[in-house]
């Protein structure tokens, strides 16, 4: 295993990390949603150094973090219109006491 | 627009607009008698022309039906316009104080049409159409006083008679059209051999049904119940006369076997119904036993094989016994009776009536120069000329020194006793009817050689048959008149007013079978009823058993499974909270020891 493998693990987790941490201690939806984009950025660090350093012939790798970009759009696209609804109807996205899903 | 159609529509149509509006009964209905007798010449006047009117209307495949007008039927159709617009005529003045006209001349035309139709069928299938329609209507006419006593049993039994005879013609018609493959009369009359035999006899049944020959003849005389227009109607041009049209148009297909077996049935109804008319104690049941007697002398004709001898006499008779019916039913109304006792002198207070039922009588009778001569040396001659001249021509003197012994009977109660005139309602208008048809009975006698010609068929001049025609007539007529019934009759005269009712009578040969199965039929239609109803609550039972075990069992089950889920749903939403911190904290501890447990397994079992 390269060294640099194992850096760009290395910032993989940190990114990771950080993603759980904000997406947990946030309460504002719109910074909740930016934890999990760091925890999918992260993932497609993994993949793209995995696919770098261990098989470049290999076009699937390339495939995957496409998707994963595809996917983070329009989770964002979804997210911030919950948003937008939720703060028209109630004046705010704080996601404390928001426990209307319960039924 | 066709003449054939008229004919018939014109007095149908006349019908149902007098049922519409209920109103003007009786002028509605001459109106339509005299279109269709317009129509009827018209078509008569084409015969004689060489032209034979036709009329093809879609009915059965392959099998349509057929109205013609041939000489034949033409001439008949004629007859029977005729007729029944004198009789009109006279009903209109008949029926003056009745309540009912709205019913009664509605019924009447559509028993004309229904005749018309007969008459101008040209195949088998719309004859037994009209032959069933007649039926119906003189059932509904003989039964038009039904709240009197005894009017709805007479009705009853002339339908029964009539059509428990009727089976004869519907078995016919299926064998000639089975034998033939065409419904067409004109074609189904070549039928030869066995079939034809058959087919003959059965045709005969259905005569002697309508026409009222013994052994059927009982019907004729309790059908006197009904109105007199209808009566004098039903006995000289229509159903009466029904089976022995239908008998001189089948005459060309009859193999000598049935002609003999007619000639025999004819005499011997002729003798036996003219004994009947000389022990009545009723001008009208008189006039009806004399009917069948006249019918039994047409079927003595077609059995010598001259029809167009029994069809110059049916022409003769329908015009008088008419005129005989339409003379009795003013006496009728002056003595408010038809019994003879009743009616003794009741020709003297009107002697212009009485005067016009002499020529009726003595025209009936035979004397020249009126038209019953004519017709009944026609029909002497004809049974002289057959293979069985001995027979036959026995049978036919027989009934005509019976005929002017009746006659005279009637016409000597009706003249000998104290009048006593009493004013009668309508009488212009029955005379005016009366008149009509006794001219008609005087002079139709000219008019035989023409029909003759029409026919292209001539009759055999016979001198002998002409003096022992004449010397029967005159001899009865003086037995008759000088001479009671009574006395004339002798021992047979108690058996004659019960009309010769042999075995407890023709009901126990005819009526109580009939009227038995029609009961067993009820009980096997009851016992069917039951069984269907068994079967339906046995089905009932099996849904009951089926809806429980439903019910109970499958639904049972499966309502407890649902309310398992239910209760198993409900606790499992205790987990749910809704605050998204919490339930990603959940998720995020648990993947973490999901995948440390995958981890420390890996590299244990490294």
């Amino acid at each position: 295993m390269s060294i640099e493998l194992l850096l760009a693990l290395i910032t993989g987790a940190a990114l990771f990390g950080v993603g759980i941490y904000g997406a947990l201690s946030q309460t504002n939806l719109v910074m909740i949603m930016m934890g999990v984009e760091l925890m999918l950025a992260a993932a497609m660090v993994n993949l793209v150094a995995f696919w770098r350093y261990l098989h470049p012939d290999n076009p699937a790798g390339q495939m995957f973090v496409l998707i994963i970009m595809t996917v983070m759009a329009i989770e964002m696209a979804v997210g911030f219109g919950i948003a937008i609804a939720r703060f028209r109807a109630i004046g705010s996205v704080e996601m404390e006491e928001a426990a209307e899903l319960k039924e | 627009m066709n003449l054939i159609a008229t004919a018939i529509l014109a007095p149908l149509s006349m019908m149902a607009l007098i049922l519409l509006l209920r109103r003007l009964p009786a002028a509605l209905a001459l109106l339509g008698a005299t279109v269709g007798l317009l129509a009827s010449i018209g078509l008569l006047a084409n015969a004689f022309n060489g032209m034979s009117d036709e009329l093809i209307l879609p009915g059965l495949p392959d099998m349509p039906l057929r109205l013609v007008a041939t000489p034949l039927t033409a001439l008949l159709s004629t007859l029977v316009a005729v007729i029944s617009n004198l009789v009109l005529v006279y009903a209109v003045g008949y029926m003056k104080q009745d309540d009912e006209k709205v019913r009664f001349f509605a019924t009447l035309l559509l028993f004309v049409s229904a005749m018309q139709t007969l008459v101008l069928a040209g195949d088998w299938i719309l004859l037994l159409a009209a032959w069933e329609l007649i039926g119906l209507s003189s059932y509904l006419l003989i039964g038009f006083w039904y709240r009197r006593p005894g009017v709805r049993s007479a009705a009853t039994r002339a339908f029964l008679y009539t059509r428990s005879a009727d089976l004869g013609l519907y078995i016919a018609v299926f064998i000639l059209i089975a034998n033939a493959g065409s419904s067409e009369i004109a074609t189904t009359l070549n039928t030869s051999g066995n079939t034809a035999i058959v087919a003959g006899l059965l045709l005969l049944v259905a005569a002697i049904g309508k026409s009222a020959q013994t052994p059927l003849h009982d019907w004729l005389q309790r059908a006197m119940a009904g109105p007199t227009p209808v009566s004098a109607l039903l006995h000289s041009a229509t159903l009466v006369a029904a089976g022995a049209i239908l008998l001189i148009r089948a005459a060309p297909m009859l193999p000598s076997e049935t002609l003999l077996v007619t000639g025999i049935v004819g005499g011997i109804t002729t003798v036996v119904t003219g004994l009947i008319a000389l022990g009545e104690r009723d001008l009208k049941r008189l006039l009806a036993a004399s009917t069948s007697s006249q019918y039994g002398l047409m079927l003595v004709a077609v059995g010598a094989g001259v029809p167009l001898a029994a069809l110059l006499h049916l022409i003769a008779h329908a015009a008088i016994k008419s005129s005989l019916f339409l003379g009795a039913g003013v006496f009728q109304h002056s003595r408010e009776s038809t019994a003879l006792a009743d009616l003794k002198g009741a020709g003297r207070d009107r002697p212009r009536i009485f005067f016009g039922f002499l020529l009726a009588a003595l025209a009936l009778a035979g004397i020249p120069p009126l038209s019953g001569f004519f017709s009944k040396d026609a029909i002497i001659a004809a049974a002289l000329s057959s293979p069985n001249a001995w027979l036959l021509a026995s049978f036919a003197l027989a009934g005509t020194l019976l005929t002017g012994a009746y006659m005279a009977r009637a016409l000597r109660i009706l003249w000998h006793g104290d009048g006593q005139a009493s004013a009668i309602a309508g009488l212009g208008w029955m005379g005016a009817g009366l008149a009509g048809l006794v001219t008609l009975a005087v002079i139709l006698g000219a008019a035989f050689p023409s029909i003759e010609t029409l026919l292209h068929t001539a009759l055999s001049e016979n001198n002998l048959a002409k003096i022992l025609g004449l010397g029967a007539a005159l001899g009865g007529l003086a037995l008759g008149w000088f001479i009671t019934g009574r006395r004339l009759l002798g021992p047979l005269q108690p058996w004659a007013q019960q009309g010769f009712t042999i075995a407890g009578g023709f009901d126990n040969l005819m009526v109580h079978p009939a009227l038995a199965v029609a009961h067993g039929c009820e009980q096997l239609e009851r016992s069917l009823y039951n069984a269907t109803l068994a079967v339906g609550r046995s089905g009932l039972a099996m849904g009951r058993v089926v809806r429980r075990s439903d019910e109970q069992g499958i639904d049972g089950l499966i309502f407890s499974l649902v309310r398992g889920i239910i209760e198993l749903s409900q606790r499992a939403r205790t987990l749910q909270s809704g605050l998204i911190h919490r339930e990603m904290a959940i998720t995020v501890v648990s993947t973490t020891l999901i995948f440390g447990a995958l981890l420390v397994a890996l590299l244990v079992y490294r």
